[in-house]
């Protein structure tokens, strides 16, 4: 029972863990996937200082580490349920049931669908799934594919596709409708993927530039945005088009886009075939917290953090007893994000257990958050800061309310 | 909005399509949970996983967001469970 468990062998999870059992506690790690590493595993690209970022190797160096320390890891086991009974937290899988005082879910984020008709089809899949396959499996996707929905997470992982030498027609928007109301209107994604030029070398970049100055500029760079498109690694990133069919007889043959206005509308008599044997949807993220919202936590919504996030505090405390979150379940951000949080999480659980010994090194774990945050290479909303604020003022509302029933 | 978009399917599972989504919640002005209820989208062997999102998009369309509330409720078991495993007698 003194042993921790952790959900997630991610980043965090992992980061956690090792910490956990560096200050001399037990851990056991539950994963559903095969492989250690999350979303880590599937990451490939070159950082501002030119250094590689593989997230295979990244993986398997923490992967060594934990096992090094004794850490067990059973794969291929889905949590389905938690719940705590008689002051203690139930892990419920498909073969066991386990029990701790101290829980920790690292389970990460997942895709936002785009619908569009003919999304059903055989060779659409989610963009994170092409990216798995190549980079994880090695596996192609296909040969030439087009990617719909244009935003940080697609623009890297299409590069990662050119690398594997596999060709991609081109990046576009999707029809919009109800569910693609912000990632089918060409001001939108605009704006938020000015905040990523960094990662898009040349002609985007002084486009994009130029651009941040005014309301009306953007207005005049989406409307004479050049229906081509703007190459970045070569793939064409069109602002101009969307996507407004998905065809093929069995299985994707090619996709129907037409040219859109400035805010998202077709134009009637401008669609063209373009022909392909795949197709991504990039959606986006949101954070899974699936297991917190069984769990009781209390959530909110915070756009800039990618949806739904369960209440907890910097130390990755939830406000249930045993219970912490660290990773992409507590807001969309990138893997080093992750780790630090993680190493925090860890902090604060071997923190307690110790009876307070760690409490200098969670404030250096707490600084050293915001530093990565601050100085991260890839962030998936420009605004994440506020976000994390919002949340902290959400923490110390809860715990004042919290002090008044107690009082009452 | 053109037939090809009505019939597009959003809940696999129960095959429940945008048109009907779009006109529930346009003729009930219903929150999310109320529009899964009336189609039963999301609450097929999935779970919801892959349309949760846009059956709350869609509900959002016609009325405000909750900010302090889940509004599509989780419920156990997150993942599938297969009945052998749920009813097995352990020895
Ligand atoms: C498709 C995709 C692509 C991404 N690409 C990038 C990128 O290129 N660069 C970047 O910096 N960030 C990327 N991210 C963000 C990524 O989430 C973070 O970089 C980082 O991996 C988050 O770490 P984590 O430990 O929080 O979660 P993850 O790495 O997602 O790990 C979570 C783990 O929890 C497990 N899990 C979840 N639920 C359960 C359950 N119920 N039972 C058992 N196990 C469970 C999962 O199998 C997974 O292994 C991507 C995210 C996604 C979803």
């Amino acid at each position: 029972m003194n042993r921790v468990i952790v959900i997630g062998a991610g980043p965090a999870g992992l980061s956690a863990a090792i910490t956990i059992a560096e200050s001399g506690y037990e851990v056991l790690i539950l994963d559903e996937y095969m492989l250690a590493g999350g979303r880590l595993l599937g990451q490939l690209y070159e950082e501002e200082n030119g250094k590689w970022w593989n997230g295979i190797k990244e993986s398997k160096n923490l992967h060594d580490k934990a096992i090094a320390l004794g850490i067990e890891i059973r794969l291929g086991t889905p949590v389905s349920n938690i719940e705590k009974t008689d002051g203690s937290w139930v892990i419920y899988t498909d073969e066991e049931t386990y029990y701790t005082h101290h829980l920790l879910l690292a389970t990460g984020a997942a895709e936002v669908p785009l619908p569009i008709p003919g999304w059903t089809l055989p060779g659409v899949m989610s963009v994170g799934a092409a990216q798995v396959m190549t980079n994880v499996h090695r596996v192609k996707p296909g040969n030439r594919g087009v990617i719909i929905g244009v935003n940080v997470l697609s623009s890297a992982i299409a590069m990662e596709l050119k690398l594997a030498d596999i060709d991609v027609a081109c990046i576009t928007l999707p029809k919009k409708n109800q569910v693609n109301k912000e990632s089918g209107n060409p001001m939108d994604v605009m704006n938020s993927l000015l905040h990523v030029s960094h990662m898009a070398p040349s002609a985007f970049v002084k486009f994009g530039s130029k651009l941040m100055k005014n309301e009306f500029m953007k207005k005049m760079g989406i409307t004479f945005f050049p229906k081509s498109g703007v190459k970045m690694w070569d793939i064409p990133i069109m602002l101009r088009k969307a996507v407004i069919n998905i065809y093929g007889e069995n299985t994707v043959e090619g996709v129907t886009i037409a040219t859109i206005n400035a805010s998202g509308e077709v134009i009637e008599g401008t669609e063209e075939n373009i022909s392909a044997d795949f197709v991504c949807i990039a959606g986006g993220l949101y954070p899974l917290a699936e297991l917190a919202a069984v769990a009781g936590c209390p959530f909110y919504y915070i756009e800039e953090l990618g949806g739904y996030v369960p209440l907890h505090n910097e130390r990755m405390e939830t406000v249930l007893d045993g219970l912490y979150v660290a990773g992409n379940i507590t807001g969309v951000e990138g893997a080093k994000v992750a780790i630090s949080q993680g190493v925090t999480a860890g902090l604060a659980i071997a923190n307690n257990l110790s009876g307070g010994k760690q409490e200098v090194e969670i404030k250096e774990a707490i600084k050293r958050i915001e530093h990565t945050r601050d100085n991260a290479f890839i962030q998936f909303h420009p605004a994440v800061k506020e976000g994390k604020q919002k949340l902290q003022q959400y923490w110390e509302e809860y715990g004042q309310q919290a002090k008044v029933e107690v009082t009452i | 909005m053109d037939l090809s978009d009505n019939e597009m399917i959003i809940c696999r599972c129960e095959e429940v399509t945008y048109g009907e989504l779009k006109n529930t919640a346009e003729t009930y002005n219903c929150s999310a949970r109320e529009l899964k209820l009336r189609t039963r989208a999301g609450m097929g062997y999935c779970g919801g996983r892959t349309c949760r999102s846009m059956v709350d998009s869609i509900a959002h369309s016609s009325t405000e967001r909750d900010v302090t509330q889940v509004t599509l409720k989780y419920q156990p078991p997150i993942r599938p469970v297969s009945f052998g495993s749920l009813g097995e007698i352990t020895k």
